[in-house]
């Protein structure tokens, strides 16, 4: 019998998983965006947004514009990768689990 | 079902909805469709001296002049709309854009040495920019998969032929008739569906 992959742990969690999707097809996106769109709280979000940026899947950049500052996120070509891997390991496992 | 898989097809469910939330567009765009049309129509009036008054005298103006004019409405507009909002550009958004630039870049390098070379034939003419539009809305709708805009691109390609097969004013006919479904009327159509979509969209929301 062949194994079962592993889910990516850094992946798994619900809002950082739901946040990596958003991005996945957007060029970029705005913290406030990212926010409205997932319906969570500045301090969770940023928290799992760090943890994001740490594992390399997103990549952060802050900036001005009409002299207010904004940032943004967009997803990595590691963060691509891993979220494909992602989703062919869900997909095999729930395959086993029927 | 095991939690186990209730858990793991929750997650996936999540992804696909997320994936689709992400790529919802907020733009309105629409109107820039009503405007084109409306833009064709001043530039025919024009071309064909239906215009009257010293500045309207010059009709070899009427096509670059109009069309330049749009070009730079268009991008104004649709640019200080964006600034306002927070949505970001999609990847659908941006291929949707290159679709359209690409067209009017060729259109226009096309048609301007065609026009400064003397070689044009107004049947001719009709029918290349009836082709483009053509290839522009059947790319946009097969990307969007929306066969109301697939049916658009049909209607150009048979006024393309019917400039081709029928007499100067046929064309003429044909090309003010495709104008009117094509960007008037898809124009409308397609501003009341954003309408309604952003109503919808206000009501989950609130």
């Amino acid at each position: 019998m062949p194994e079962l992959p592993e889910l990516n742990p850094v992946i798994h969690g619900k809002l950082r998983l739901a946040v990596l999707s958003l991005l996945m097809g957007v060029d970029e996106a705005e913290f406030t965006w990212l926010r409205e769109k997932t319906g969570s709280t500045d301090g969770n979000l940023g928290a799992q947004l760090m943890k994001l940026e740490e594992a390399g899947y997103v990549a952060m950049k802050k900036q001005f514009v009409l002299r207010k500052p904004q940032t943004l996120y967009r997803m990595t070509e590691k963060g691509r990768t891993a979220l494909g891997e992602y989703v062919d390991a869900l997909k095999q496992l729930l395959g086993a689990a029927i | 079902m095991s939690a186990e898989k209730v858990e793991l097809t929750e997650r996936l469910e999540l992804i696909e909805s997320m994936i689709a939330e992400g790529r919802r567009s907020t733009t309105r765009w629409a109107w820039t469709i009503v405007l084109w049309g409306v833009a064709f129509y001043v530039a025919l009036a024009w071309s064909s001296g239906m215009l009257g008054g010293p500045i309207w005298g010059q009709r070899y103006m009427a096509w670059p002049v109009t069309m330049i004019t749009t070009w730079l409405l268009s991008w104004g507009l649709a640019a200080r709309m964006r600034k306002g909002a927070n949505a970001p550009m999609t990847t659908v958004g941006r291929a949707i854009i290159s679709i359209w630039a690409a067209m009017g870049i060729s259109m226009f390098a096309l048609l301007l040495p065609l026009g400064l070379s003397g070689r044009a034939d107004q049947q001719v003419i009709l029918a290349v920019v009836m082709t483009l539009l053509g290839t522009a809305n059947a790319a946009s709708g097969m990307l969007l998969k929306w066969p109301a805009q697939i049916g658009c691109a049909v209607v150009w390609w048979l006024a393309s032929w019917a400039s081709l097969f029928g007499t100067a004013t046929q064309s003429l006919i044909a090309f003010l008739v495709a104008i009117f479904i094509c960007q008037i009327l898809f124009g409308i159509y397609a501003m009341i569906l954003e309408s309604r979509g952003r109503r919808r969209q206000g009501a989950v929301n609130a």
